[in-house]
């Protein structure tokens, strides 16, 4: 399967990086070809700009270099993997705005010019992984909304292939965690790639 | 019971450093005090519906006789991505990221904070989750304490929390999607916030197939609706 792994951490020496190492690791050892895309080391830029908001509803709604890019390989991907920290419930905003700018008309939806409908376009999306940190504990993520889950996990879902389920790996309570629950973490998390 | 030391409302505790920011209104028809609205708005194009929405907005707030403290973020060119490091530092108005220090501090002198946006991707435009990434920082917003678990907001200064947003598709559509945004704004954020803090989530759905009618509606329910703040 051709995989694209998009992380987002401002720390090259992070966990989050250990994390993605590990889900790399899990990735390649099931013969996967993996393509890593790290949004922190590309510089990527997170906020839409006027010029692509003003193309949005166009034929032609790509108009910078970088996002063109990212969209072929969206579209070469058959499986999405999301390694992020998670910060007030939900996606850094660097990673919310890759969603806003590669996932545009044309490569994540196609929208009917009469009925205004929205039709899926990522239909060769197979599987969305999240692989993510909270600093709460699970019972308190649920209570406010999971945001981040609900961004990959439910919305962008909605325009991949039916029936993929999504795959959803946490560790809660990230502050008060050891290190041996930090290795347990990435342990799992590579075990299950191994067998995505 | 109240005592000689100030309250915030009708309760009878006394927060420490708690400001007069909660005035109750529902039903008395008394005089509403004014008060000092944080307003953060994020779209890049002007003279977008959003923009529509904002201009109105300021406006019946300015007529209502509050103060209202504008945040343009595309205007400002605001960097939403957070640095290394800033999230796990105490934050401290002279070692901070200046334009950082100016939005706490802003954030802090205010009794309401209002977001204007366009729903993206079921949630907040980059720019502005980023501001909230940035803006929100601990020792000043938040407290982490021990083996809790969980943040403890700081933000007893507000009282009101409105976003005002709008989204392409279908209300139908946004509930399959779990509505990630709403939820950012009214429970994460809210749970920051004054506990008698009153929330309000104003939203246009299905803007896509929106005429100018429908889009004209939204902004008298949205000036009906902030009347009354």
């Amino acid at each position: 399967m051709r995989v694209l792994v998009v992380h987002a951490h401002p720390g090259p020496g992070s966990f989050s990086a250990a994390v993605r190492g590990a889900a790399v690791a899990g990735l390649e050892s099931a013969g996967h070809d993996v393509e890593v895309v790290d949004l922190y080391a590309e510089r990527f830029q997170a906020a839409m700009t006027r010029a692509e908001r003003q193309a949005y509803l166009t034929d032609r709604p790509i108009v910078s270099p970088d996002v063109a890019h990212h969209a072929v390989l969206v579209e070469r991907a058959e499986a999405l993997v999301f390694v992020y920290p998670t910060w007030w419930a939900g996606l850094p905003a660097i990673m919310k705005g890759w969603l806003d700018r590669v996932l545009v008309q044309g490569v994540a939806f196609e929208l009917d010019p009469v009925t205004s409908r929205v039709k899926p376009r990522l239909g060769h999306v197979r599987r969305i992984v999240g692989i993510t940190t909270y600093g709460s504990s699970p019972w308190y993520v649920h209570l406010v909304g999971d945001g981040g889950r609900r961004t990959l996990a439910r919305t962008l879902r909605l325009v991949c292939r039916r029936r993929s389920r999504p795959v959803w790996l946490a560790l809660y309570r990230m502050d008060g965690a050891t290190d041996a629950d930090r290795r347990a973490f990435l342990l799992r998390v590579r075990r299950r790639m191994a067998r995505l | 019971m109240r005592t000689g030391a100030p309250s915030c409302c009708a309760c009878a505790v006394a927060w420490p450093g708690c400001e007069p920011a909660v005035q109750r209104r529902r039903g008395t028809g008394r005089e509403v005090p004014e008060v000092r609205l944080l307003v953060v708005y994020g779209h890049p194009v002007p003279g977008s519906f959003s923009g529509a929405v904002l201009d109105r907005l300021v406006t019946v707030l300015a007529a209502q006789g509050h103060e209202v403290d504008l945040i343009d973020l595309y205007a400002d060119g605001f960097d939403p991505v957070l640095v290394e490091g800033e999230r796990q530092a105490v934050f401290e108005a002279g070692s901070a990221d200046p334009v950082v220090a100016t939005h706490v501090r802003r954030l802090l002198a205010a009794q309401g904070l209002v977001l204007v946006y366009p729903t993206w991707w079921g949630g907040l435009p980059a720019i502005v989750k980023g501001w909230v990434d940035r803006v929100f920082v601990l020792g000043a917003v938040y407290d982490l304490v021990p083996g809790r678990n969980r943040v403890t907001g700081r933000l007893r200064n507000i009282g009101r929390l409105a976003a005002v947003t709008s989204h392409g598709s279908p209300k139908l559509v946004n509930t399959l999607q779990g509505e990630p945004g709403k939820l950012l704004v009214t429970r994460q954020l809210r749970a920051l916030c004054h506990w008698r803090c009153r929330t309000t989530w104003l939203a246009h759905y299905g803007d896509d197939r929106a005429g100018d009618e429908e889009r004209r509606a939204f902004l008298d329910k949205v000036e009906t609706i902030t009347r009354r703040w």
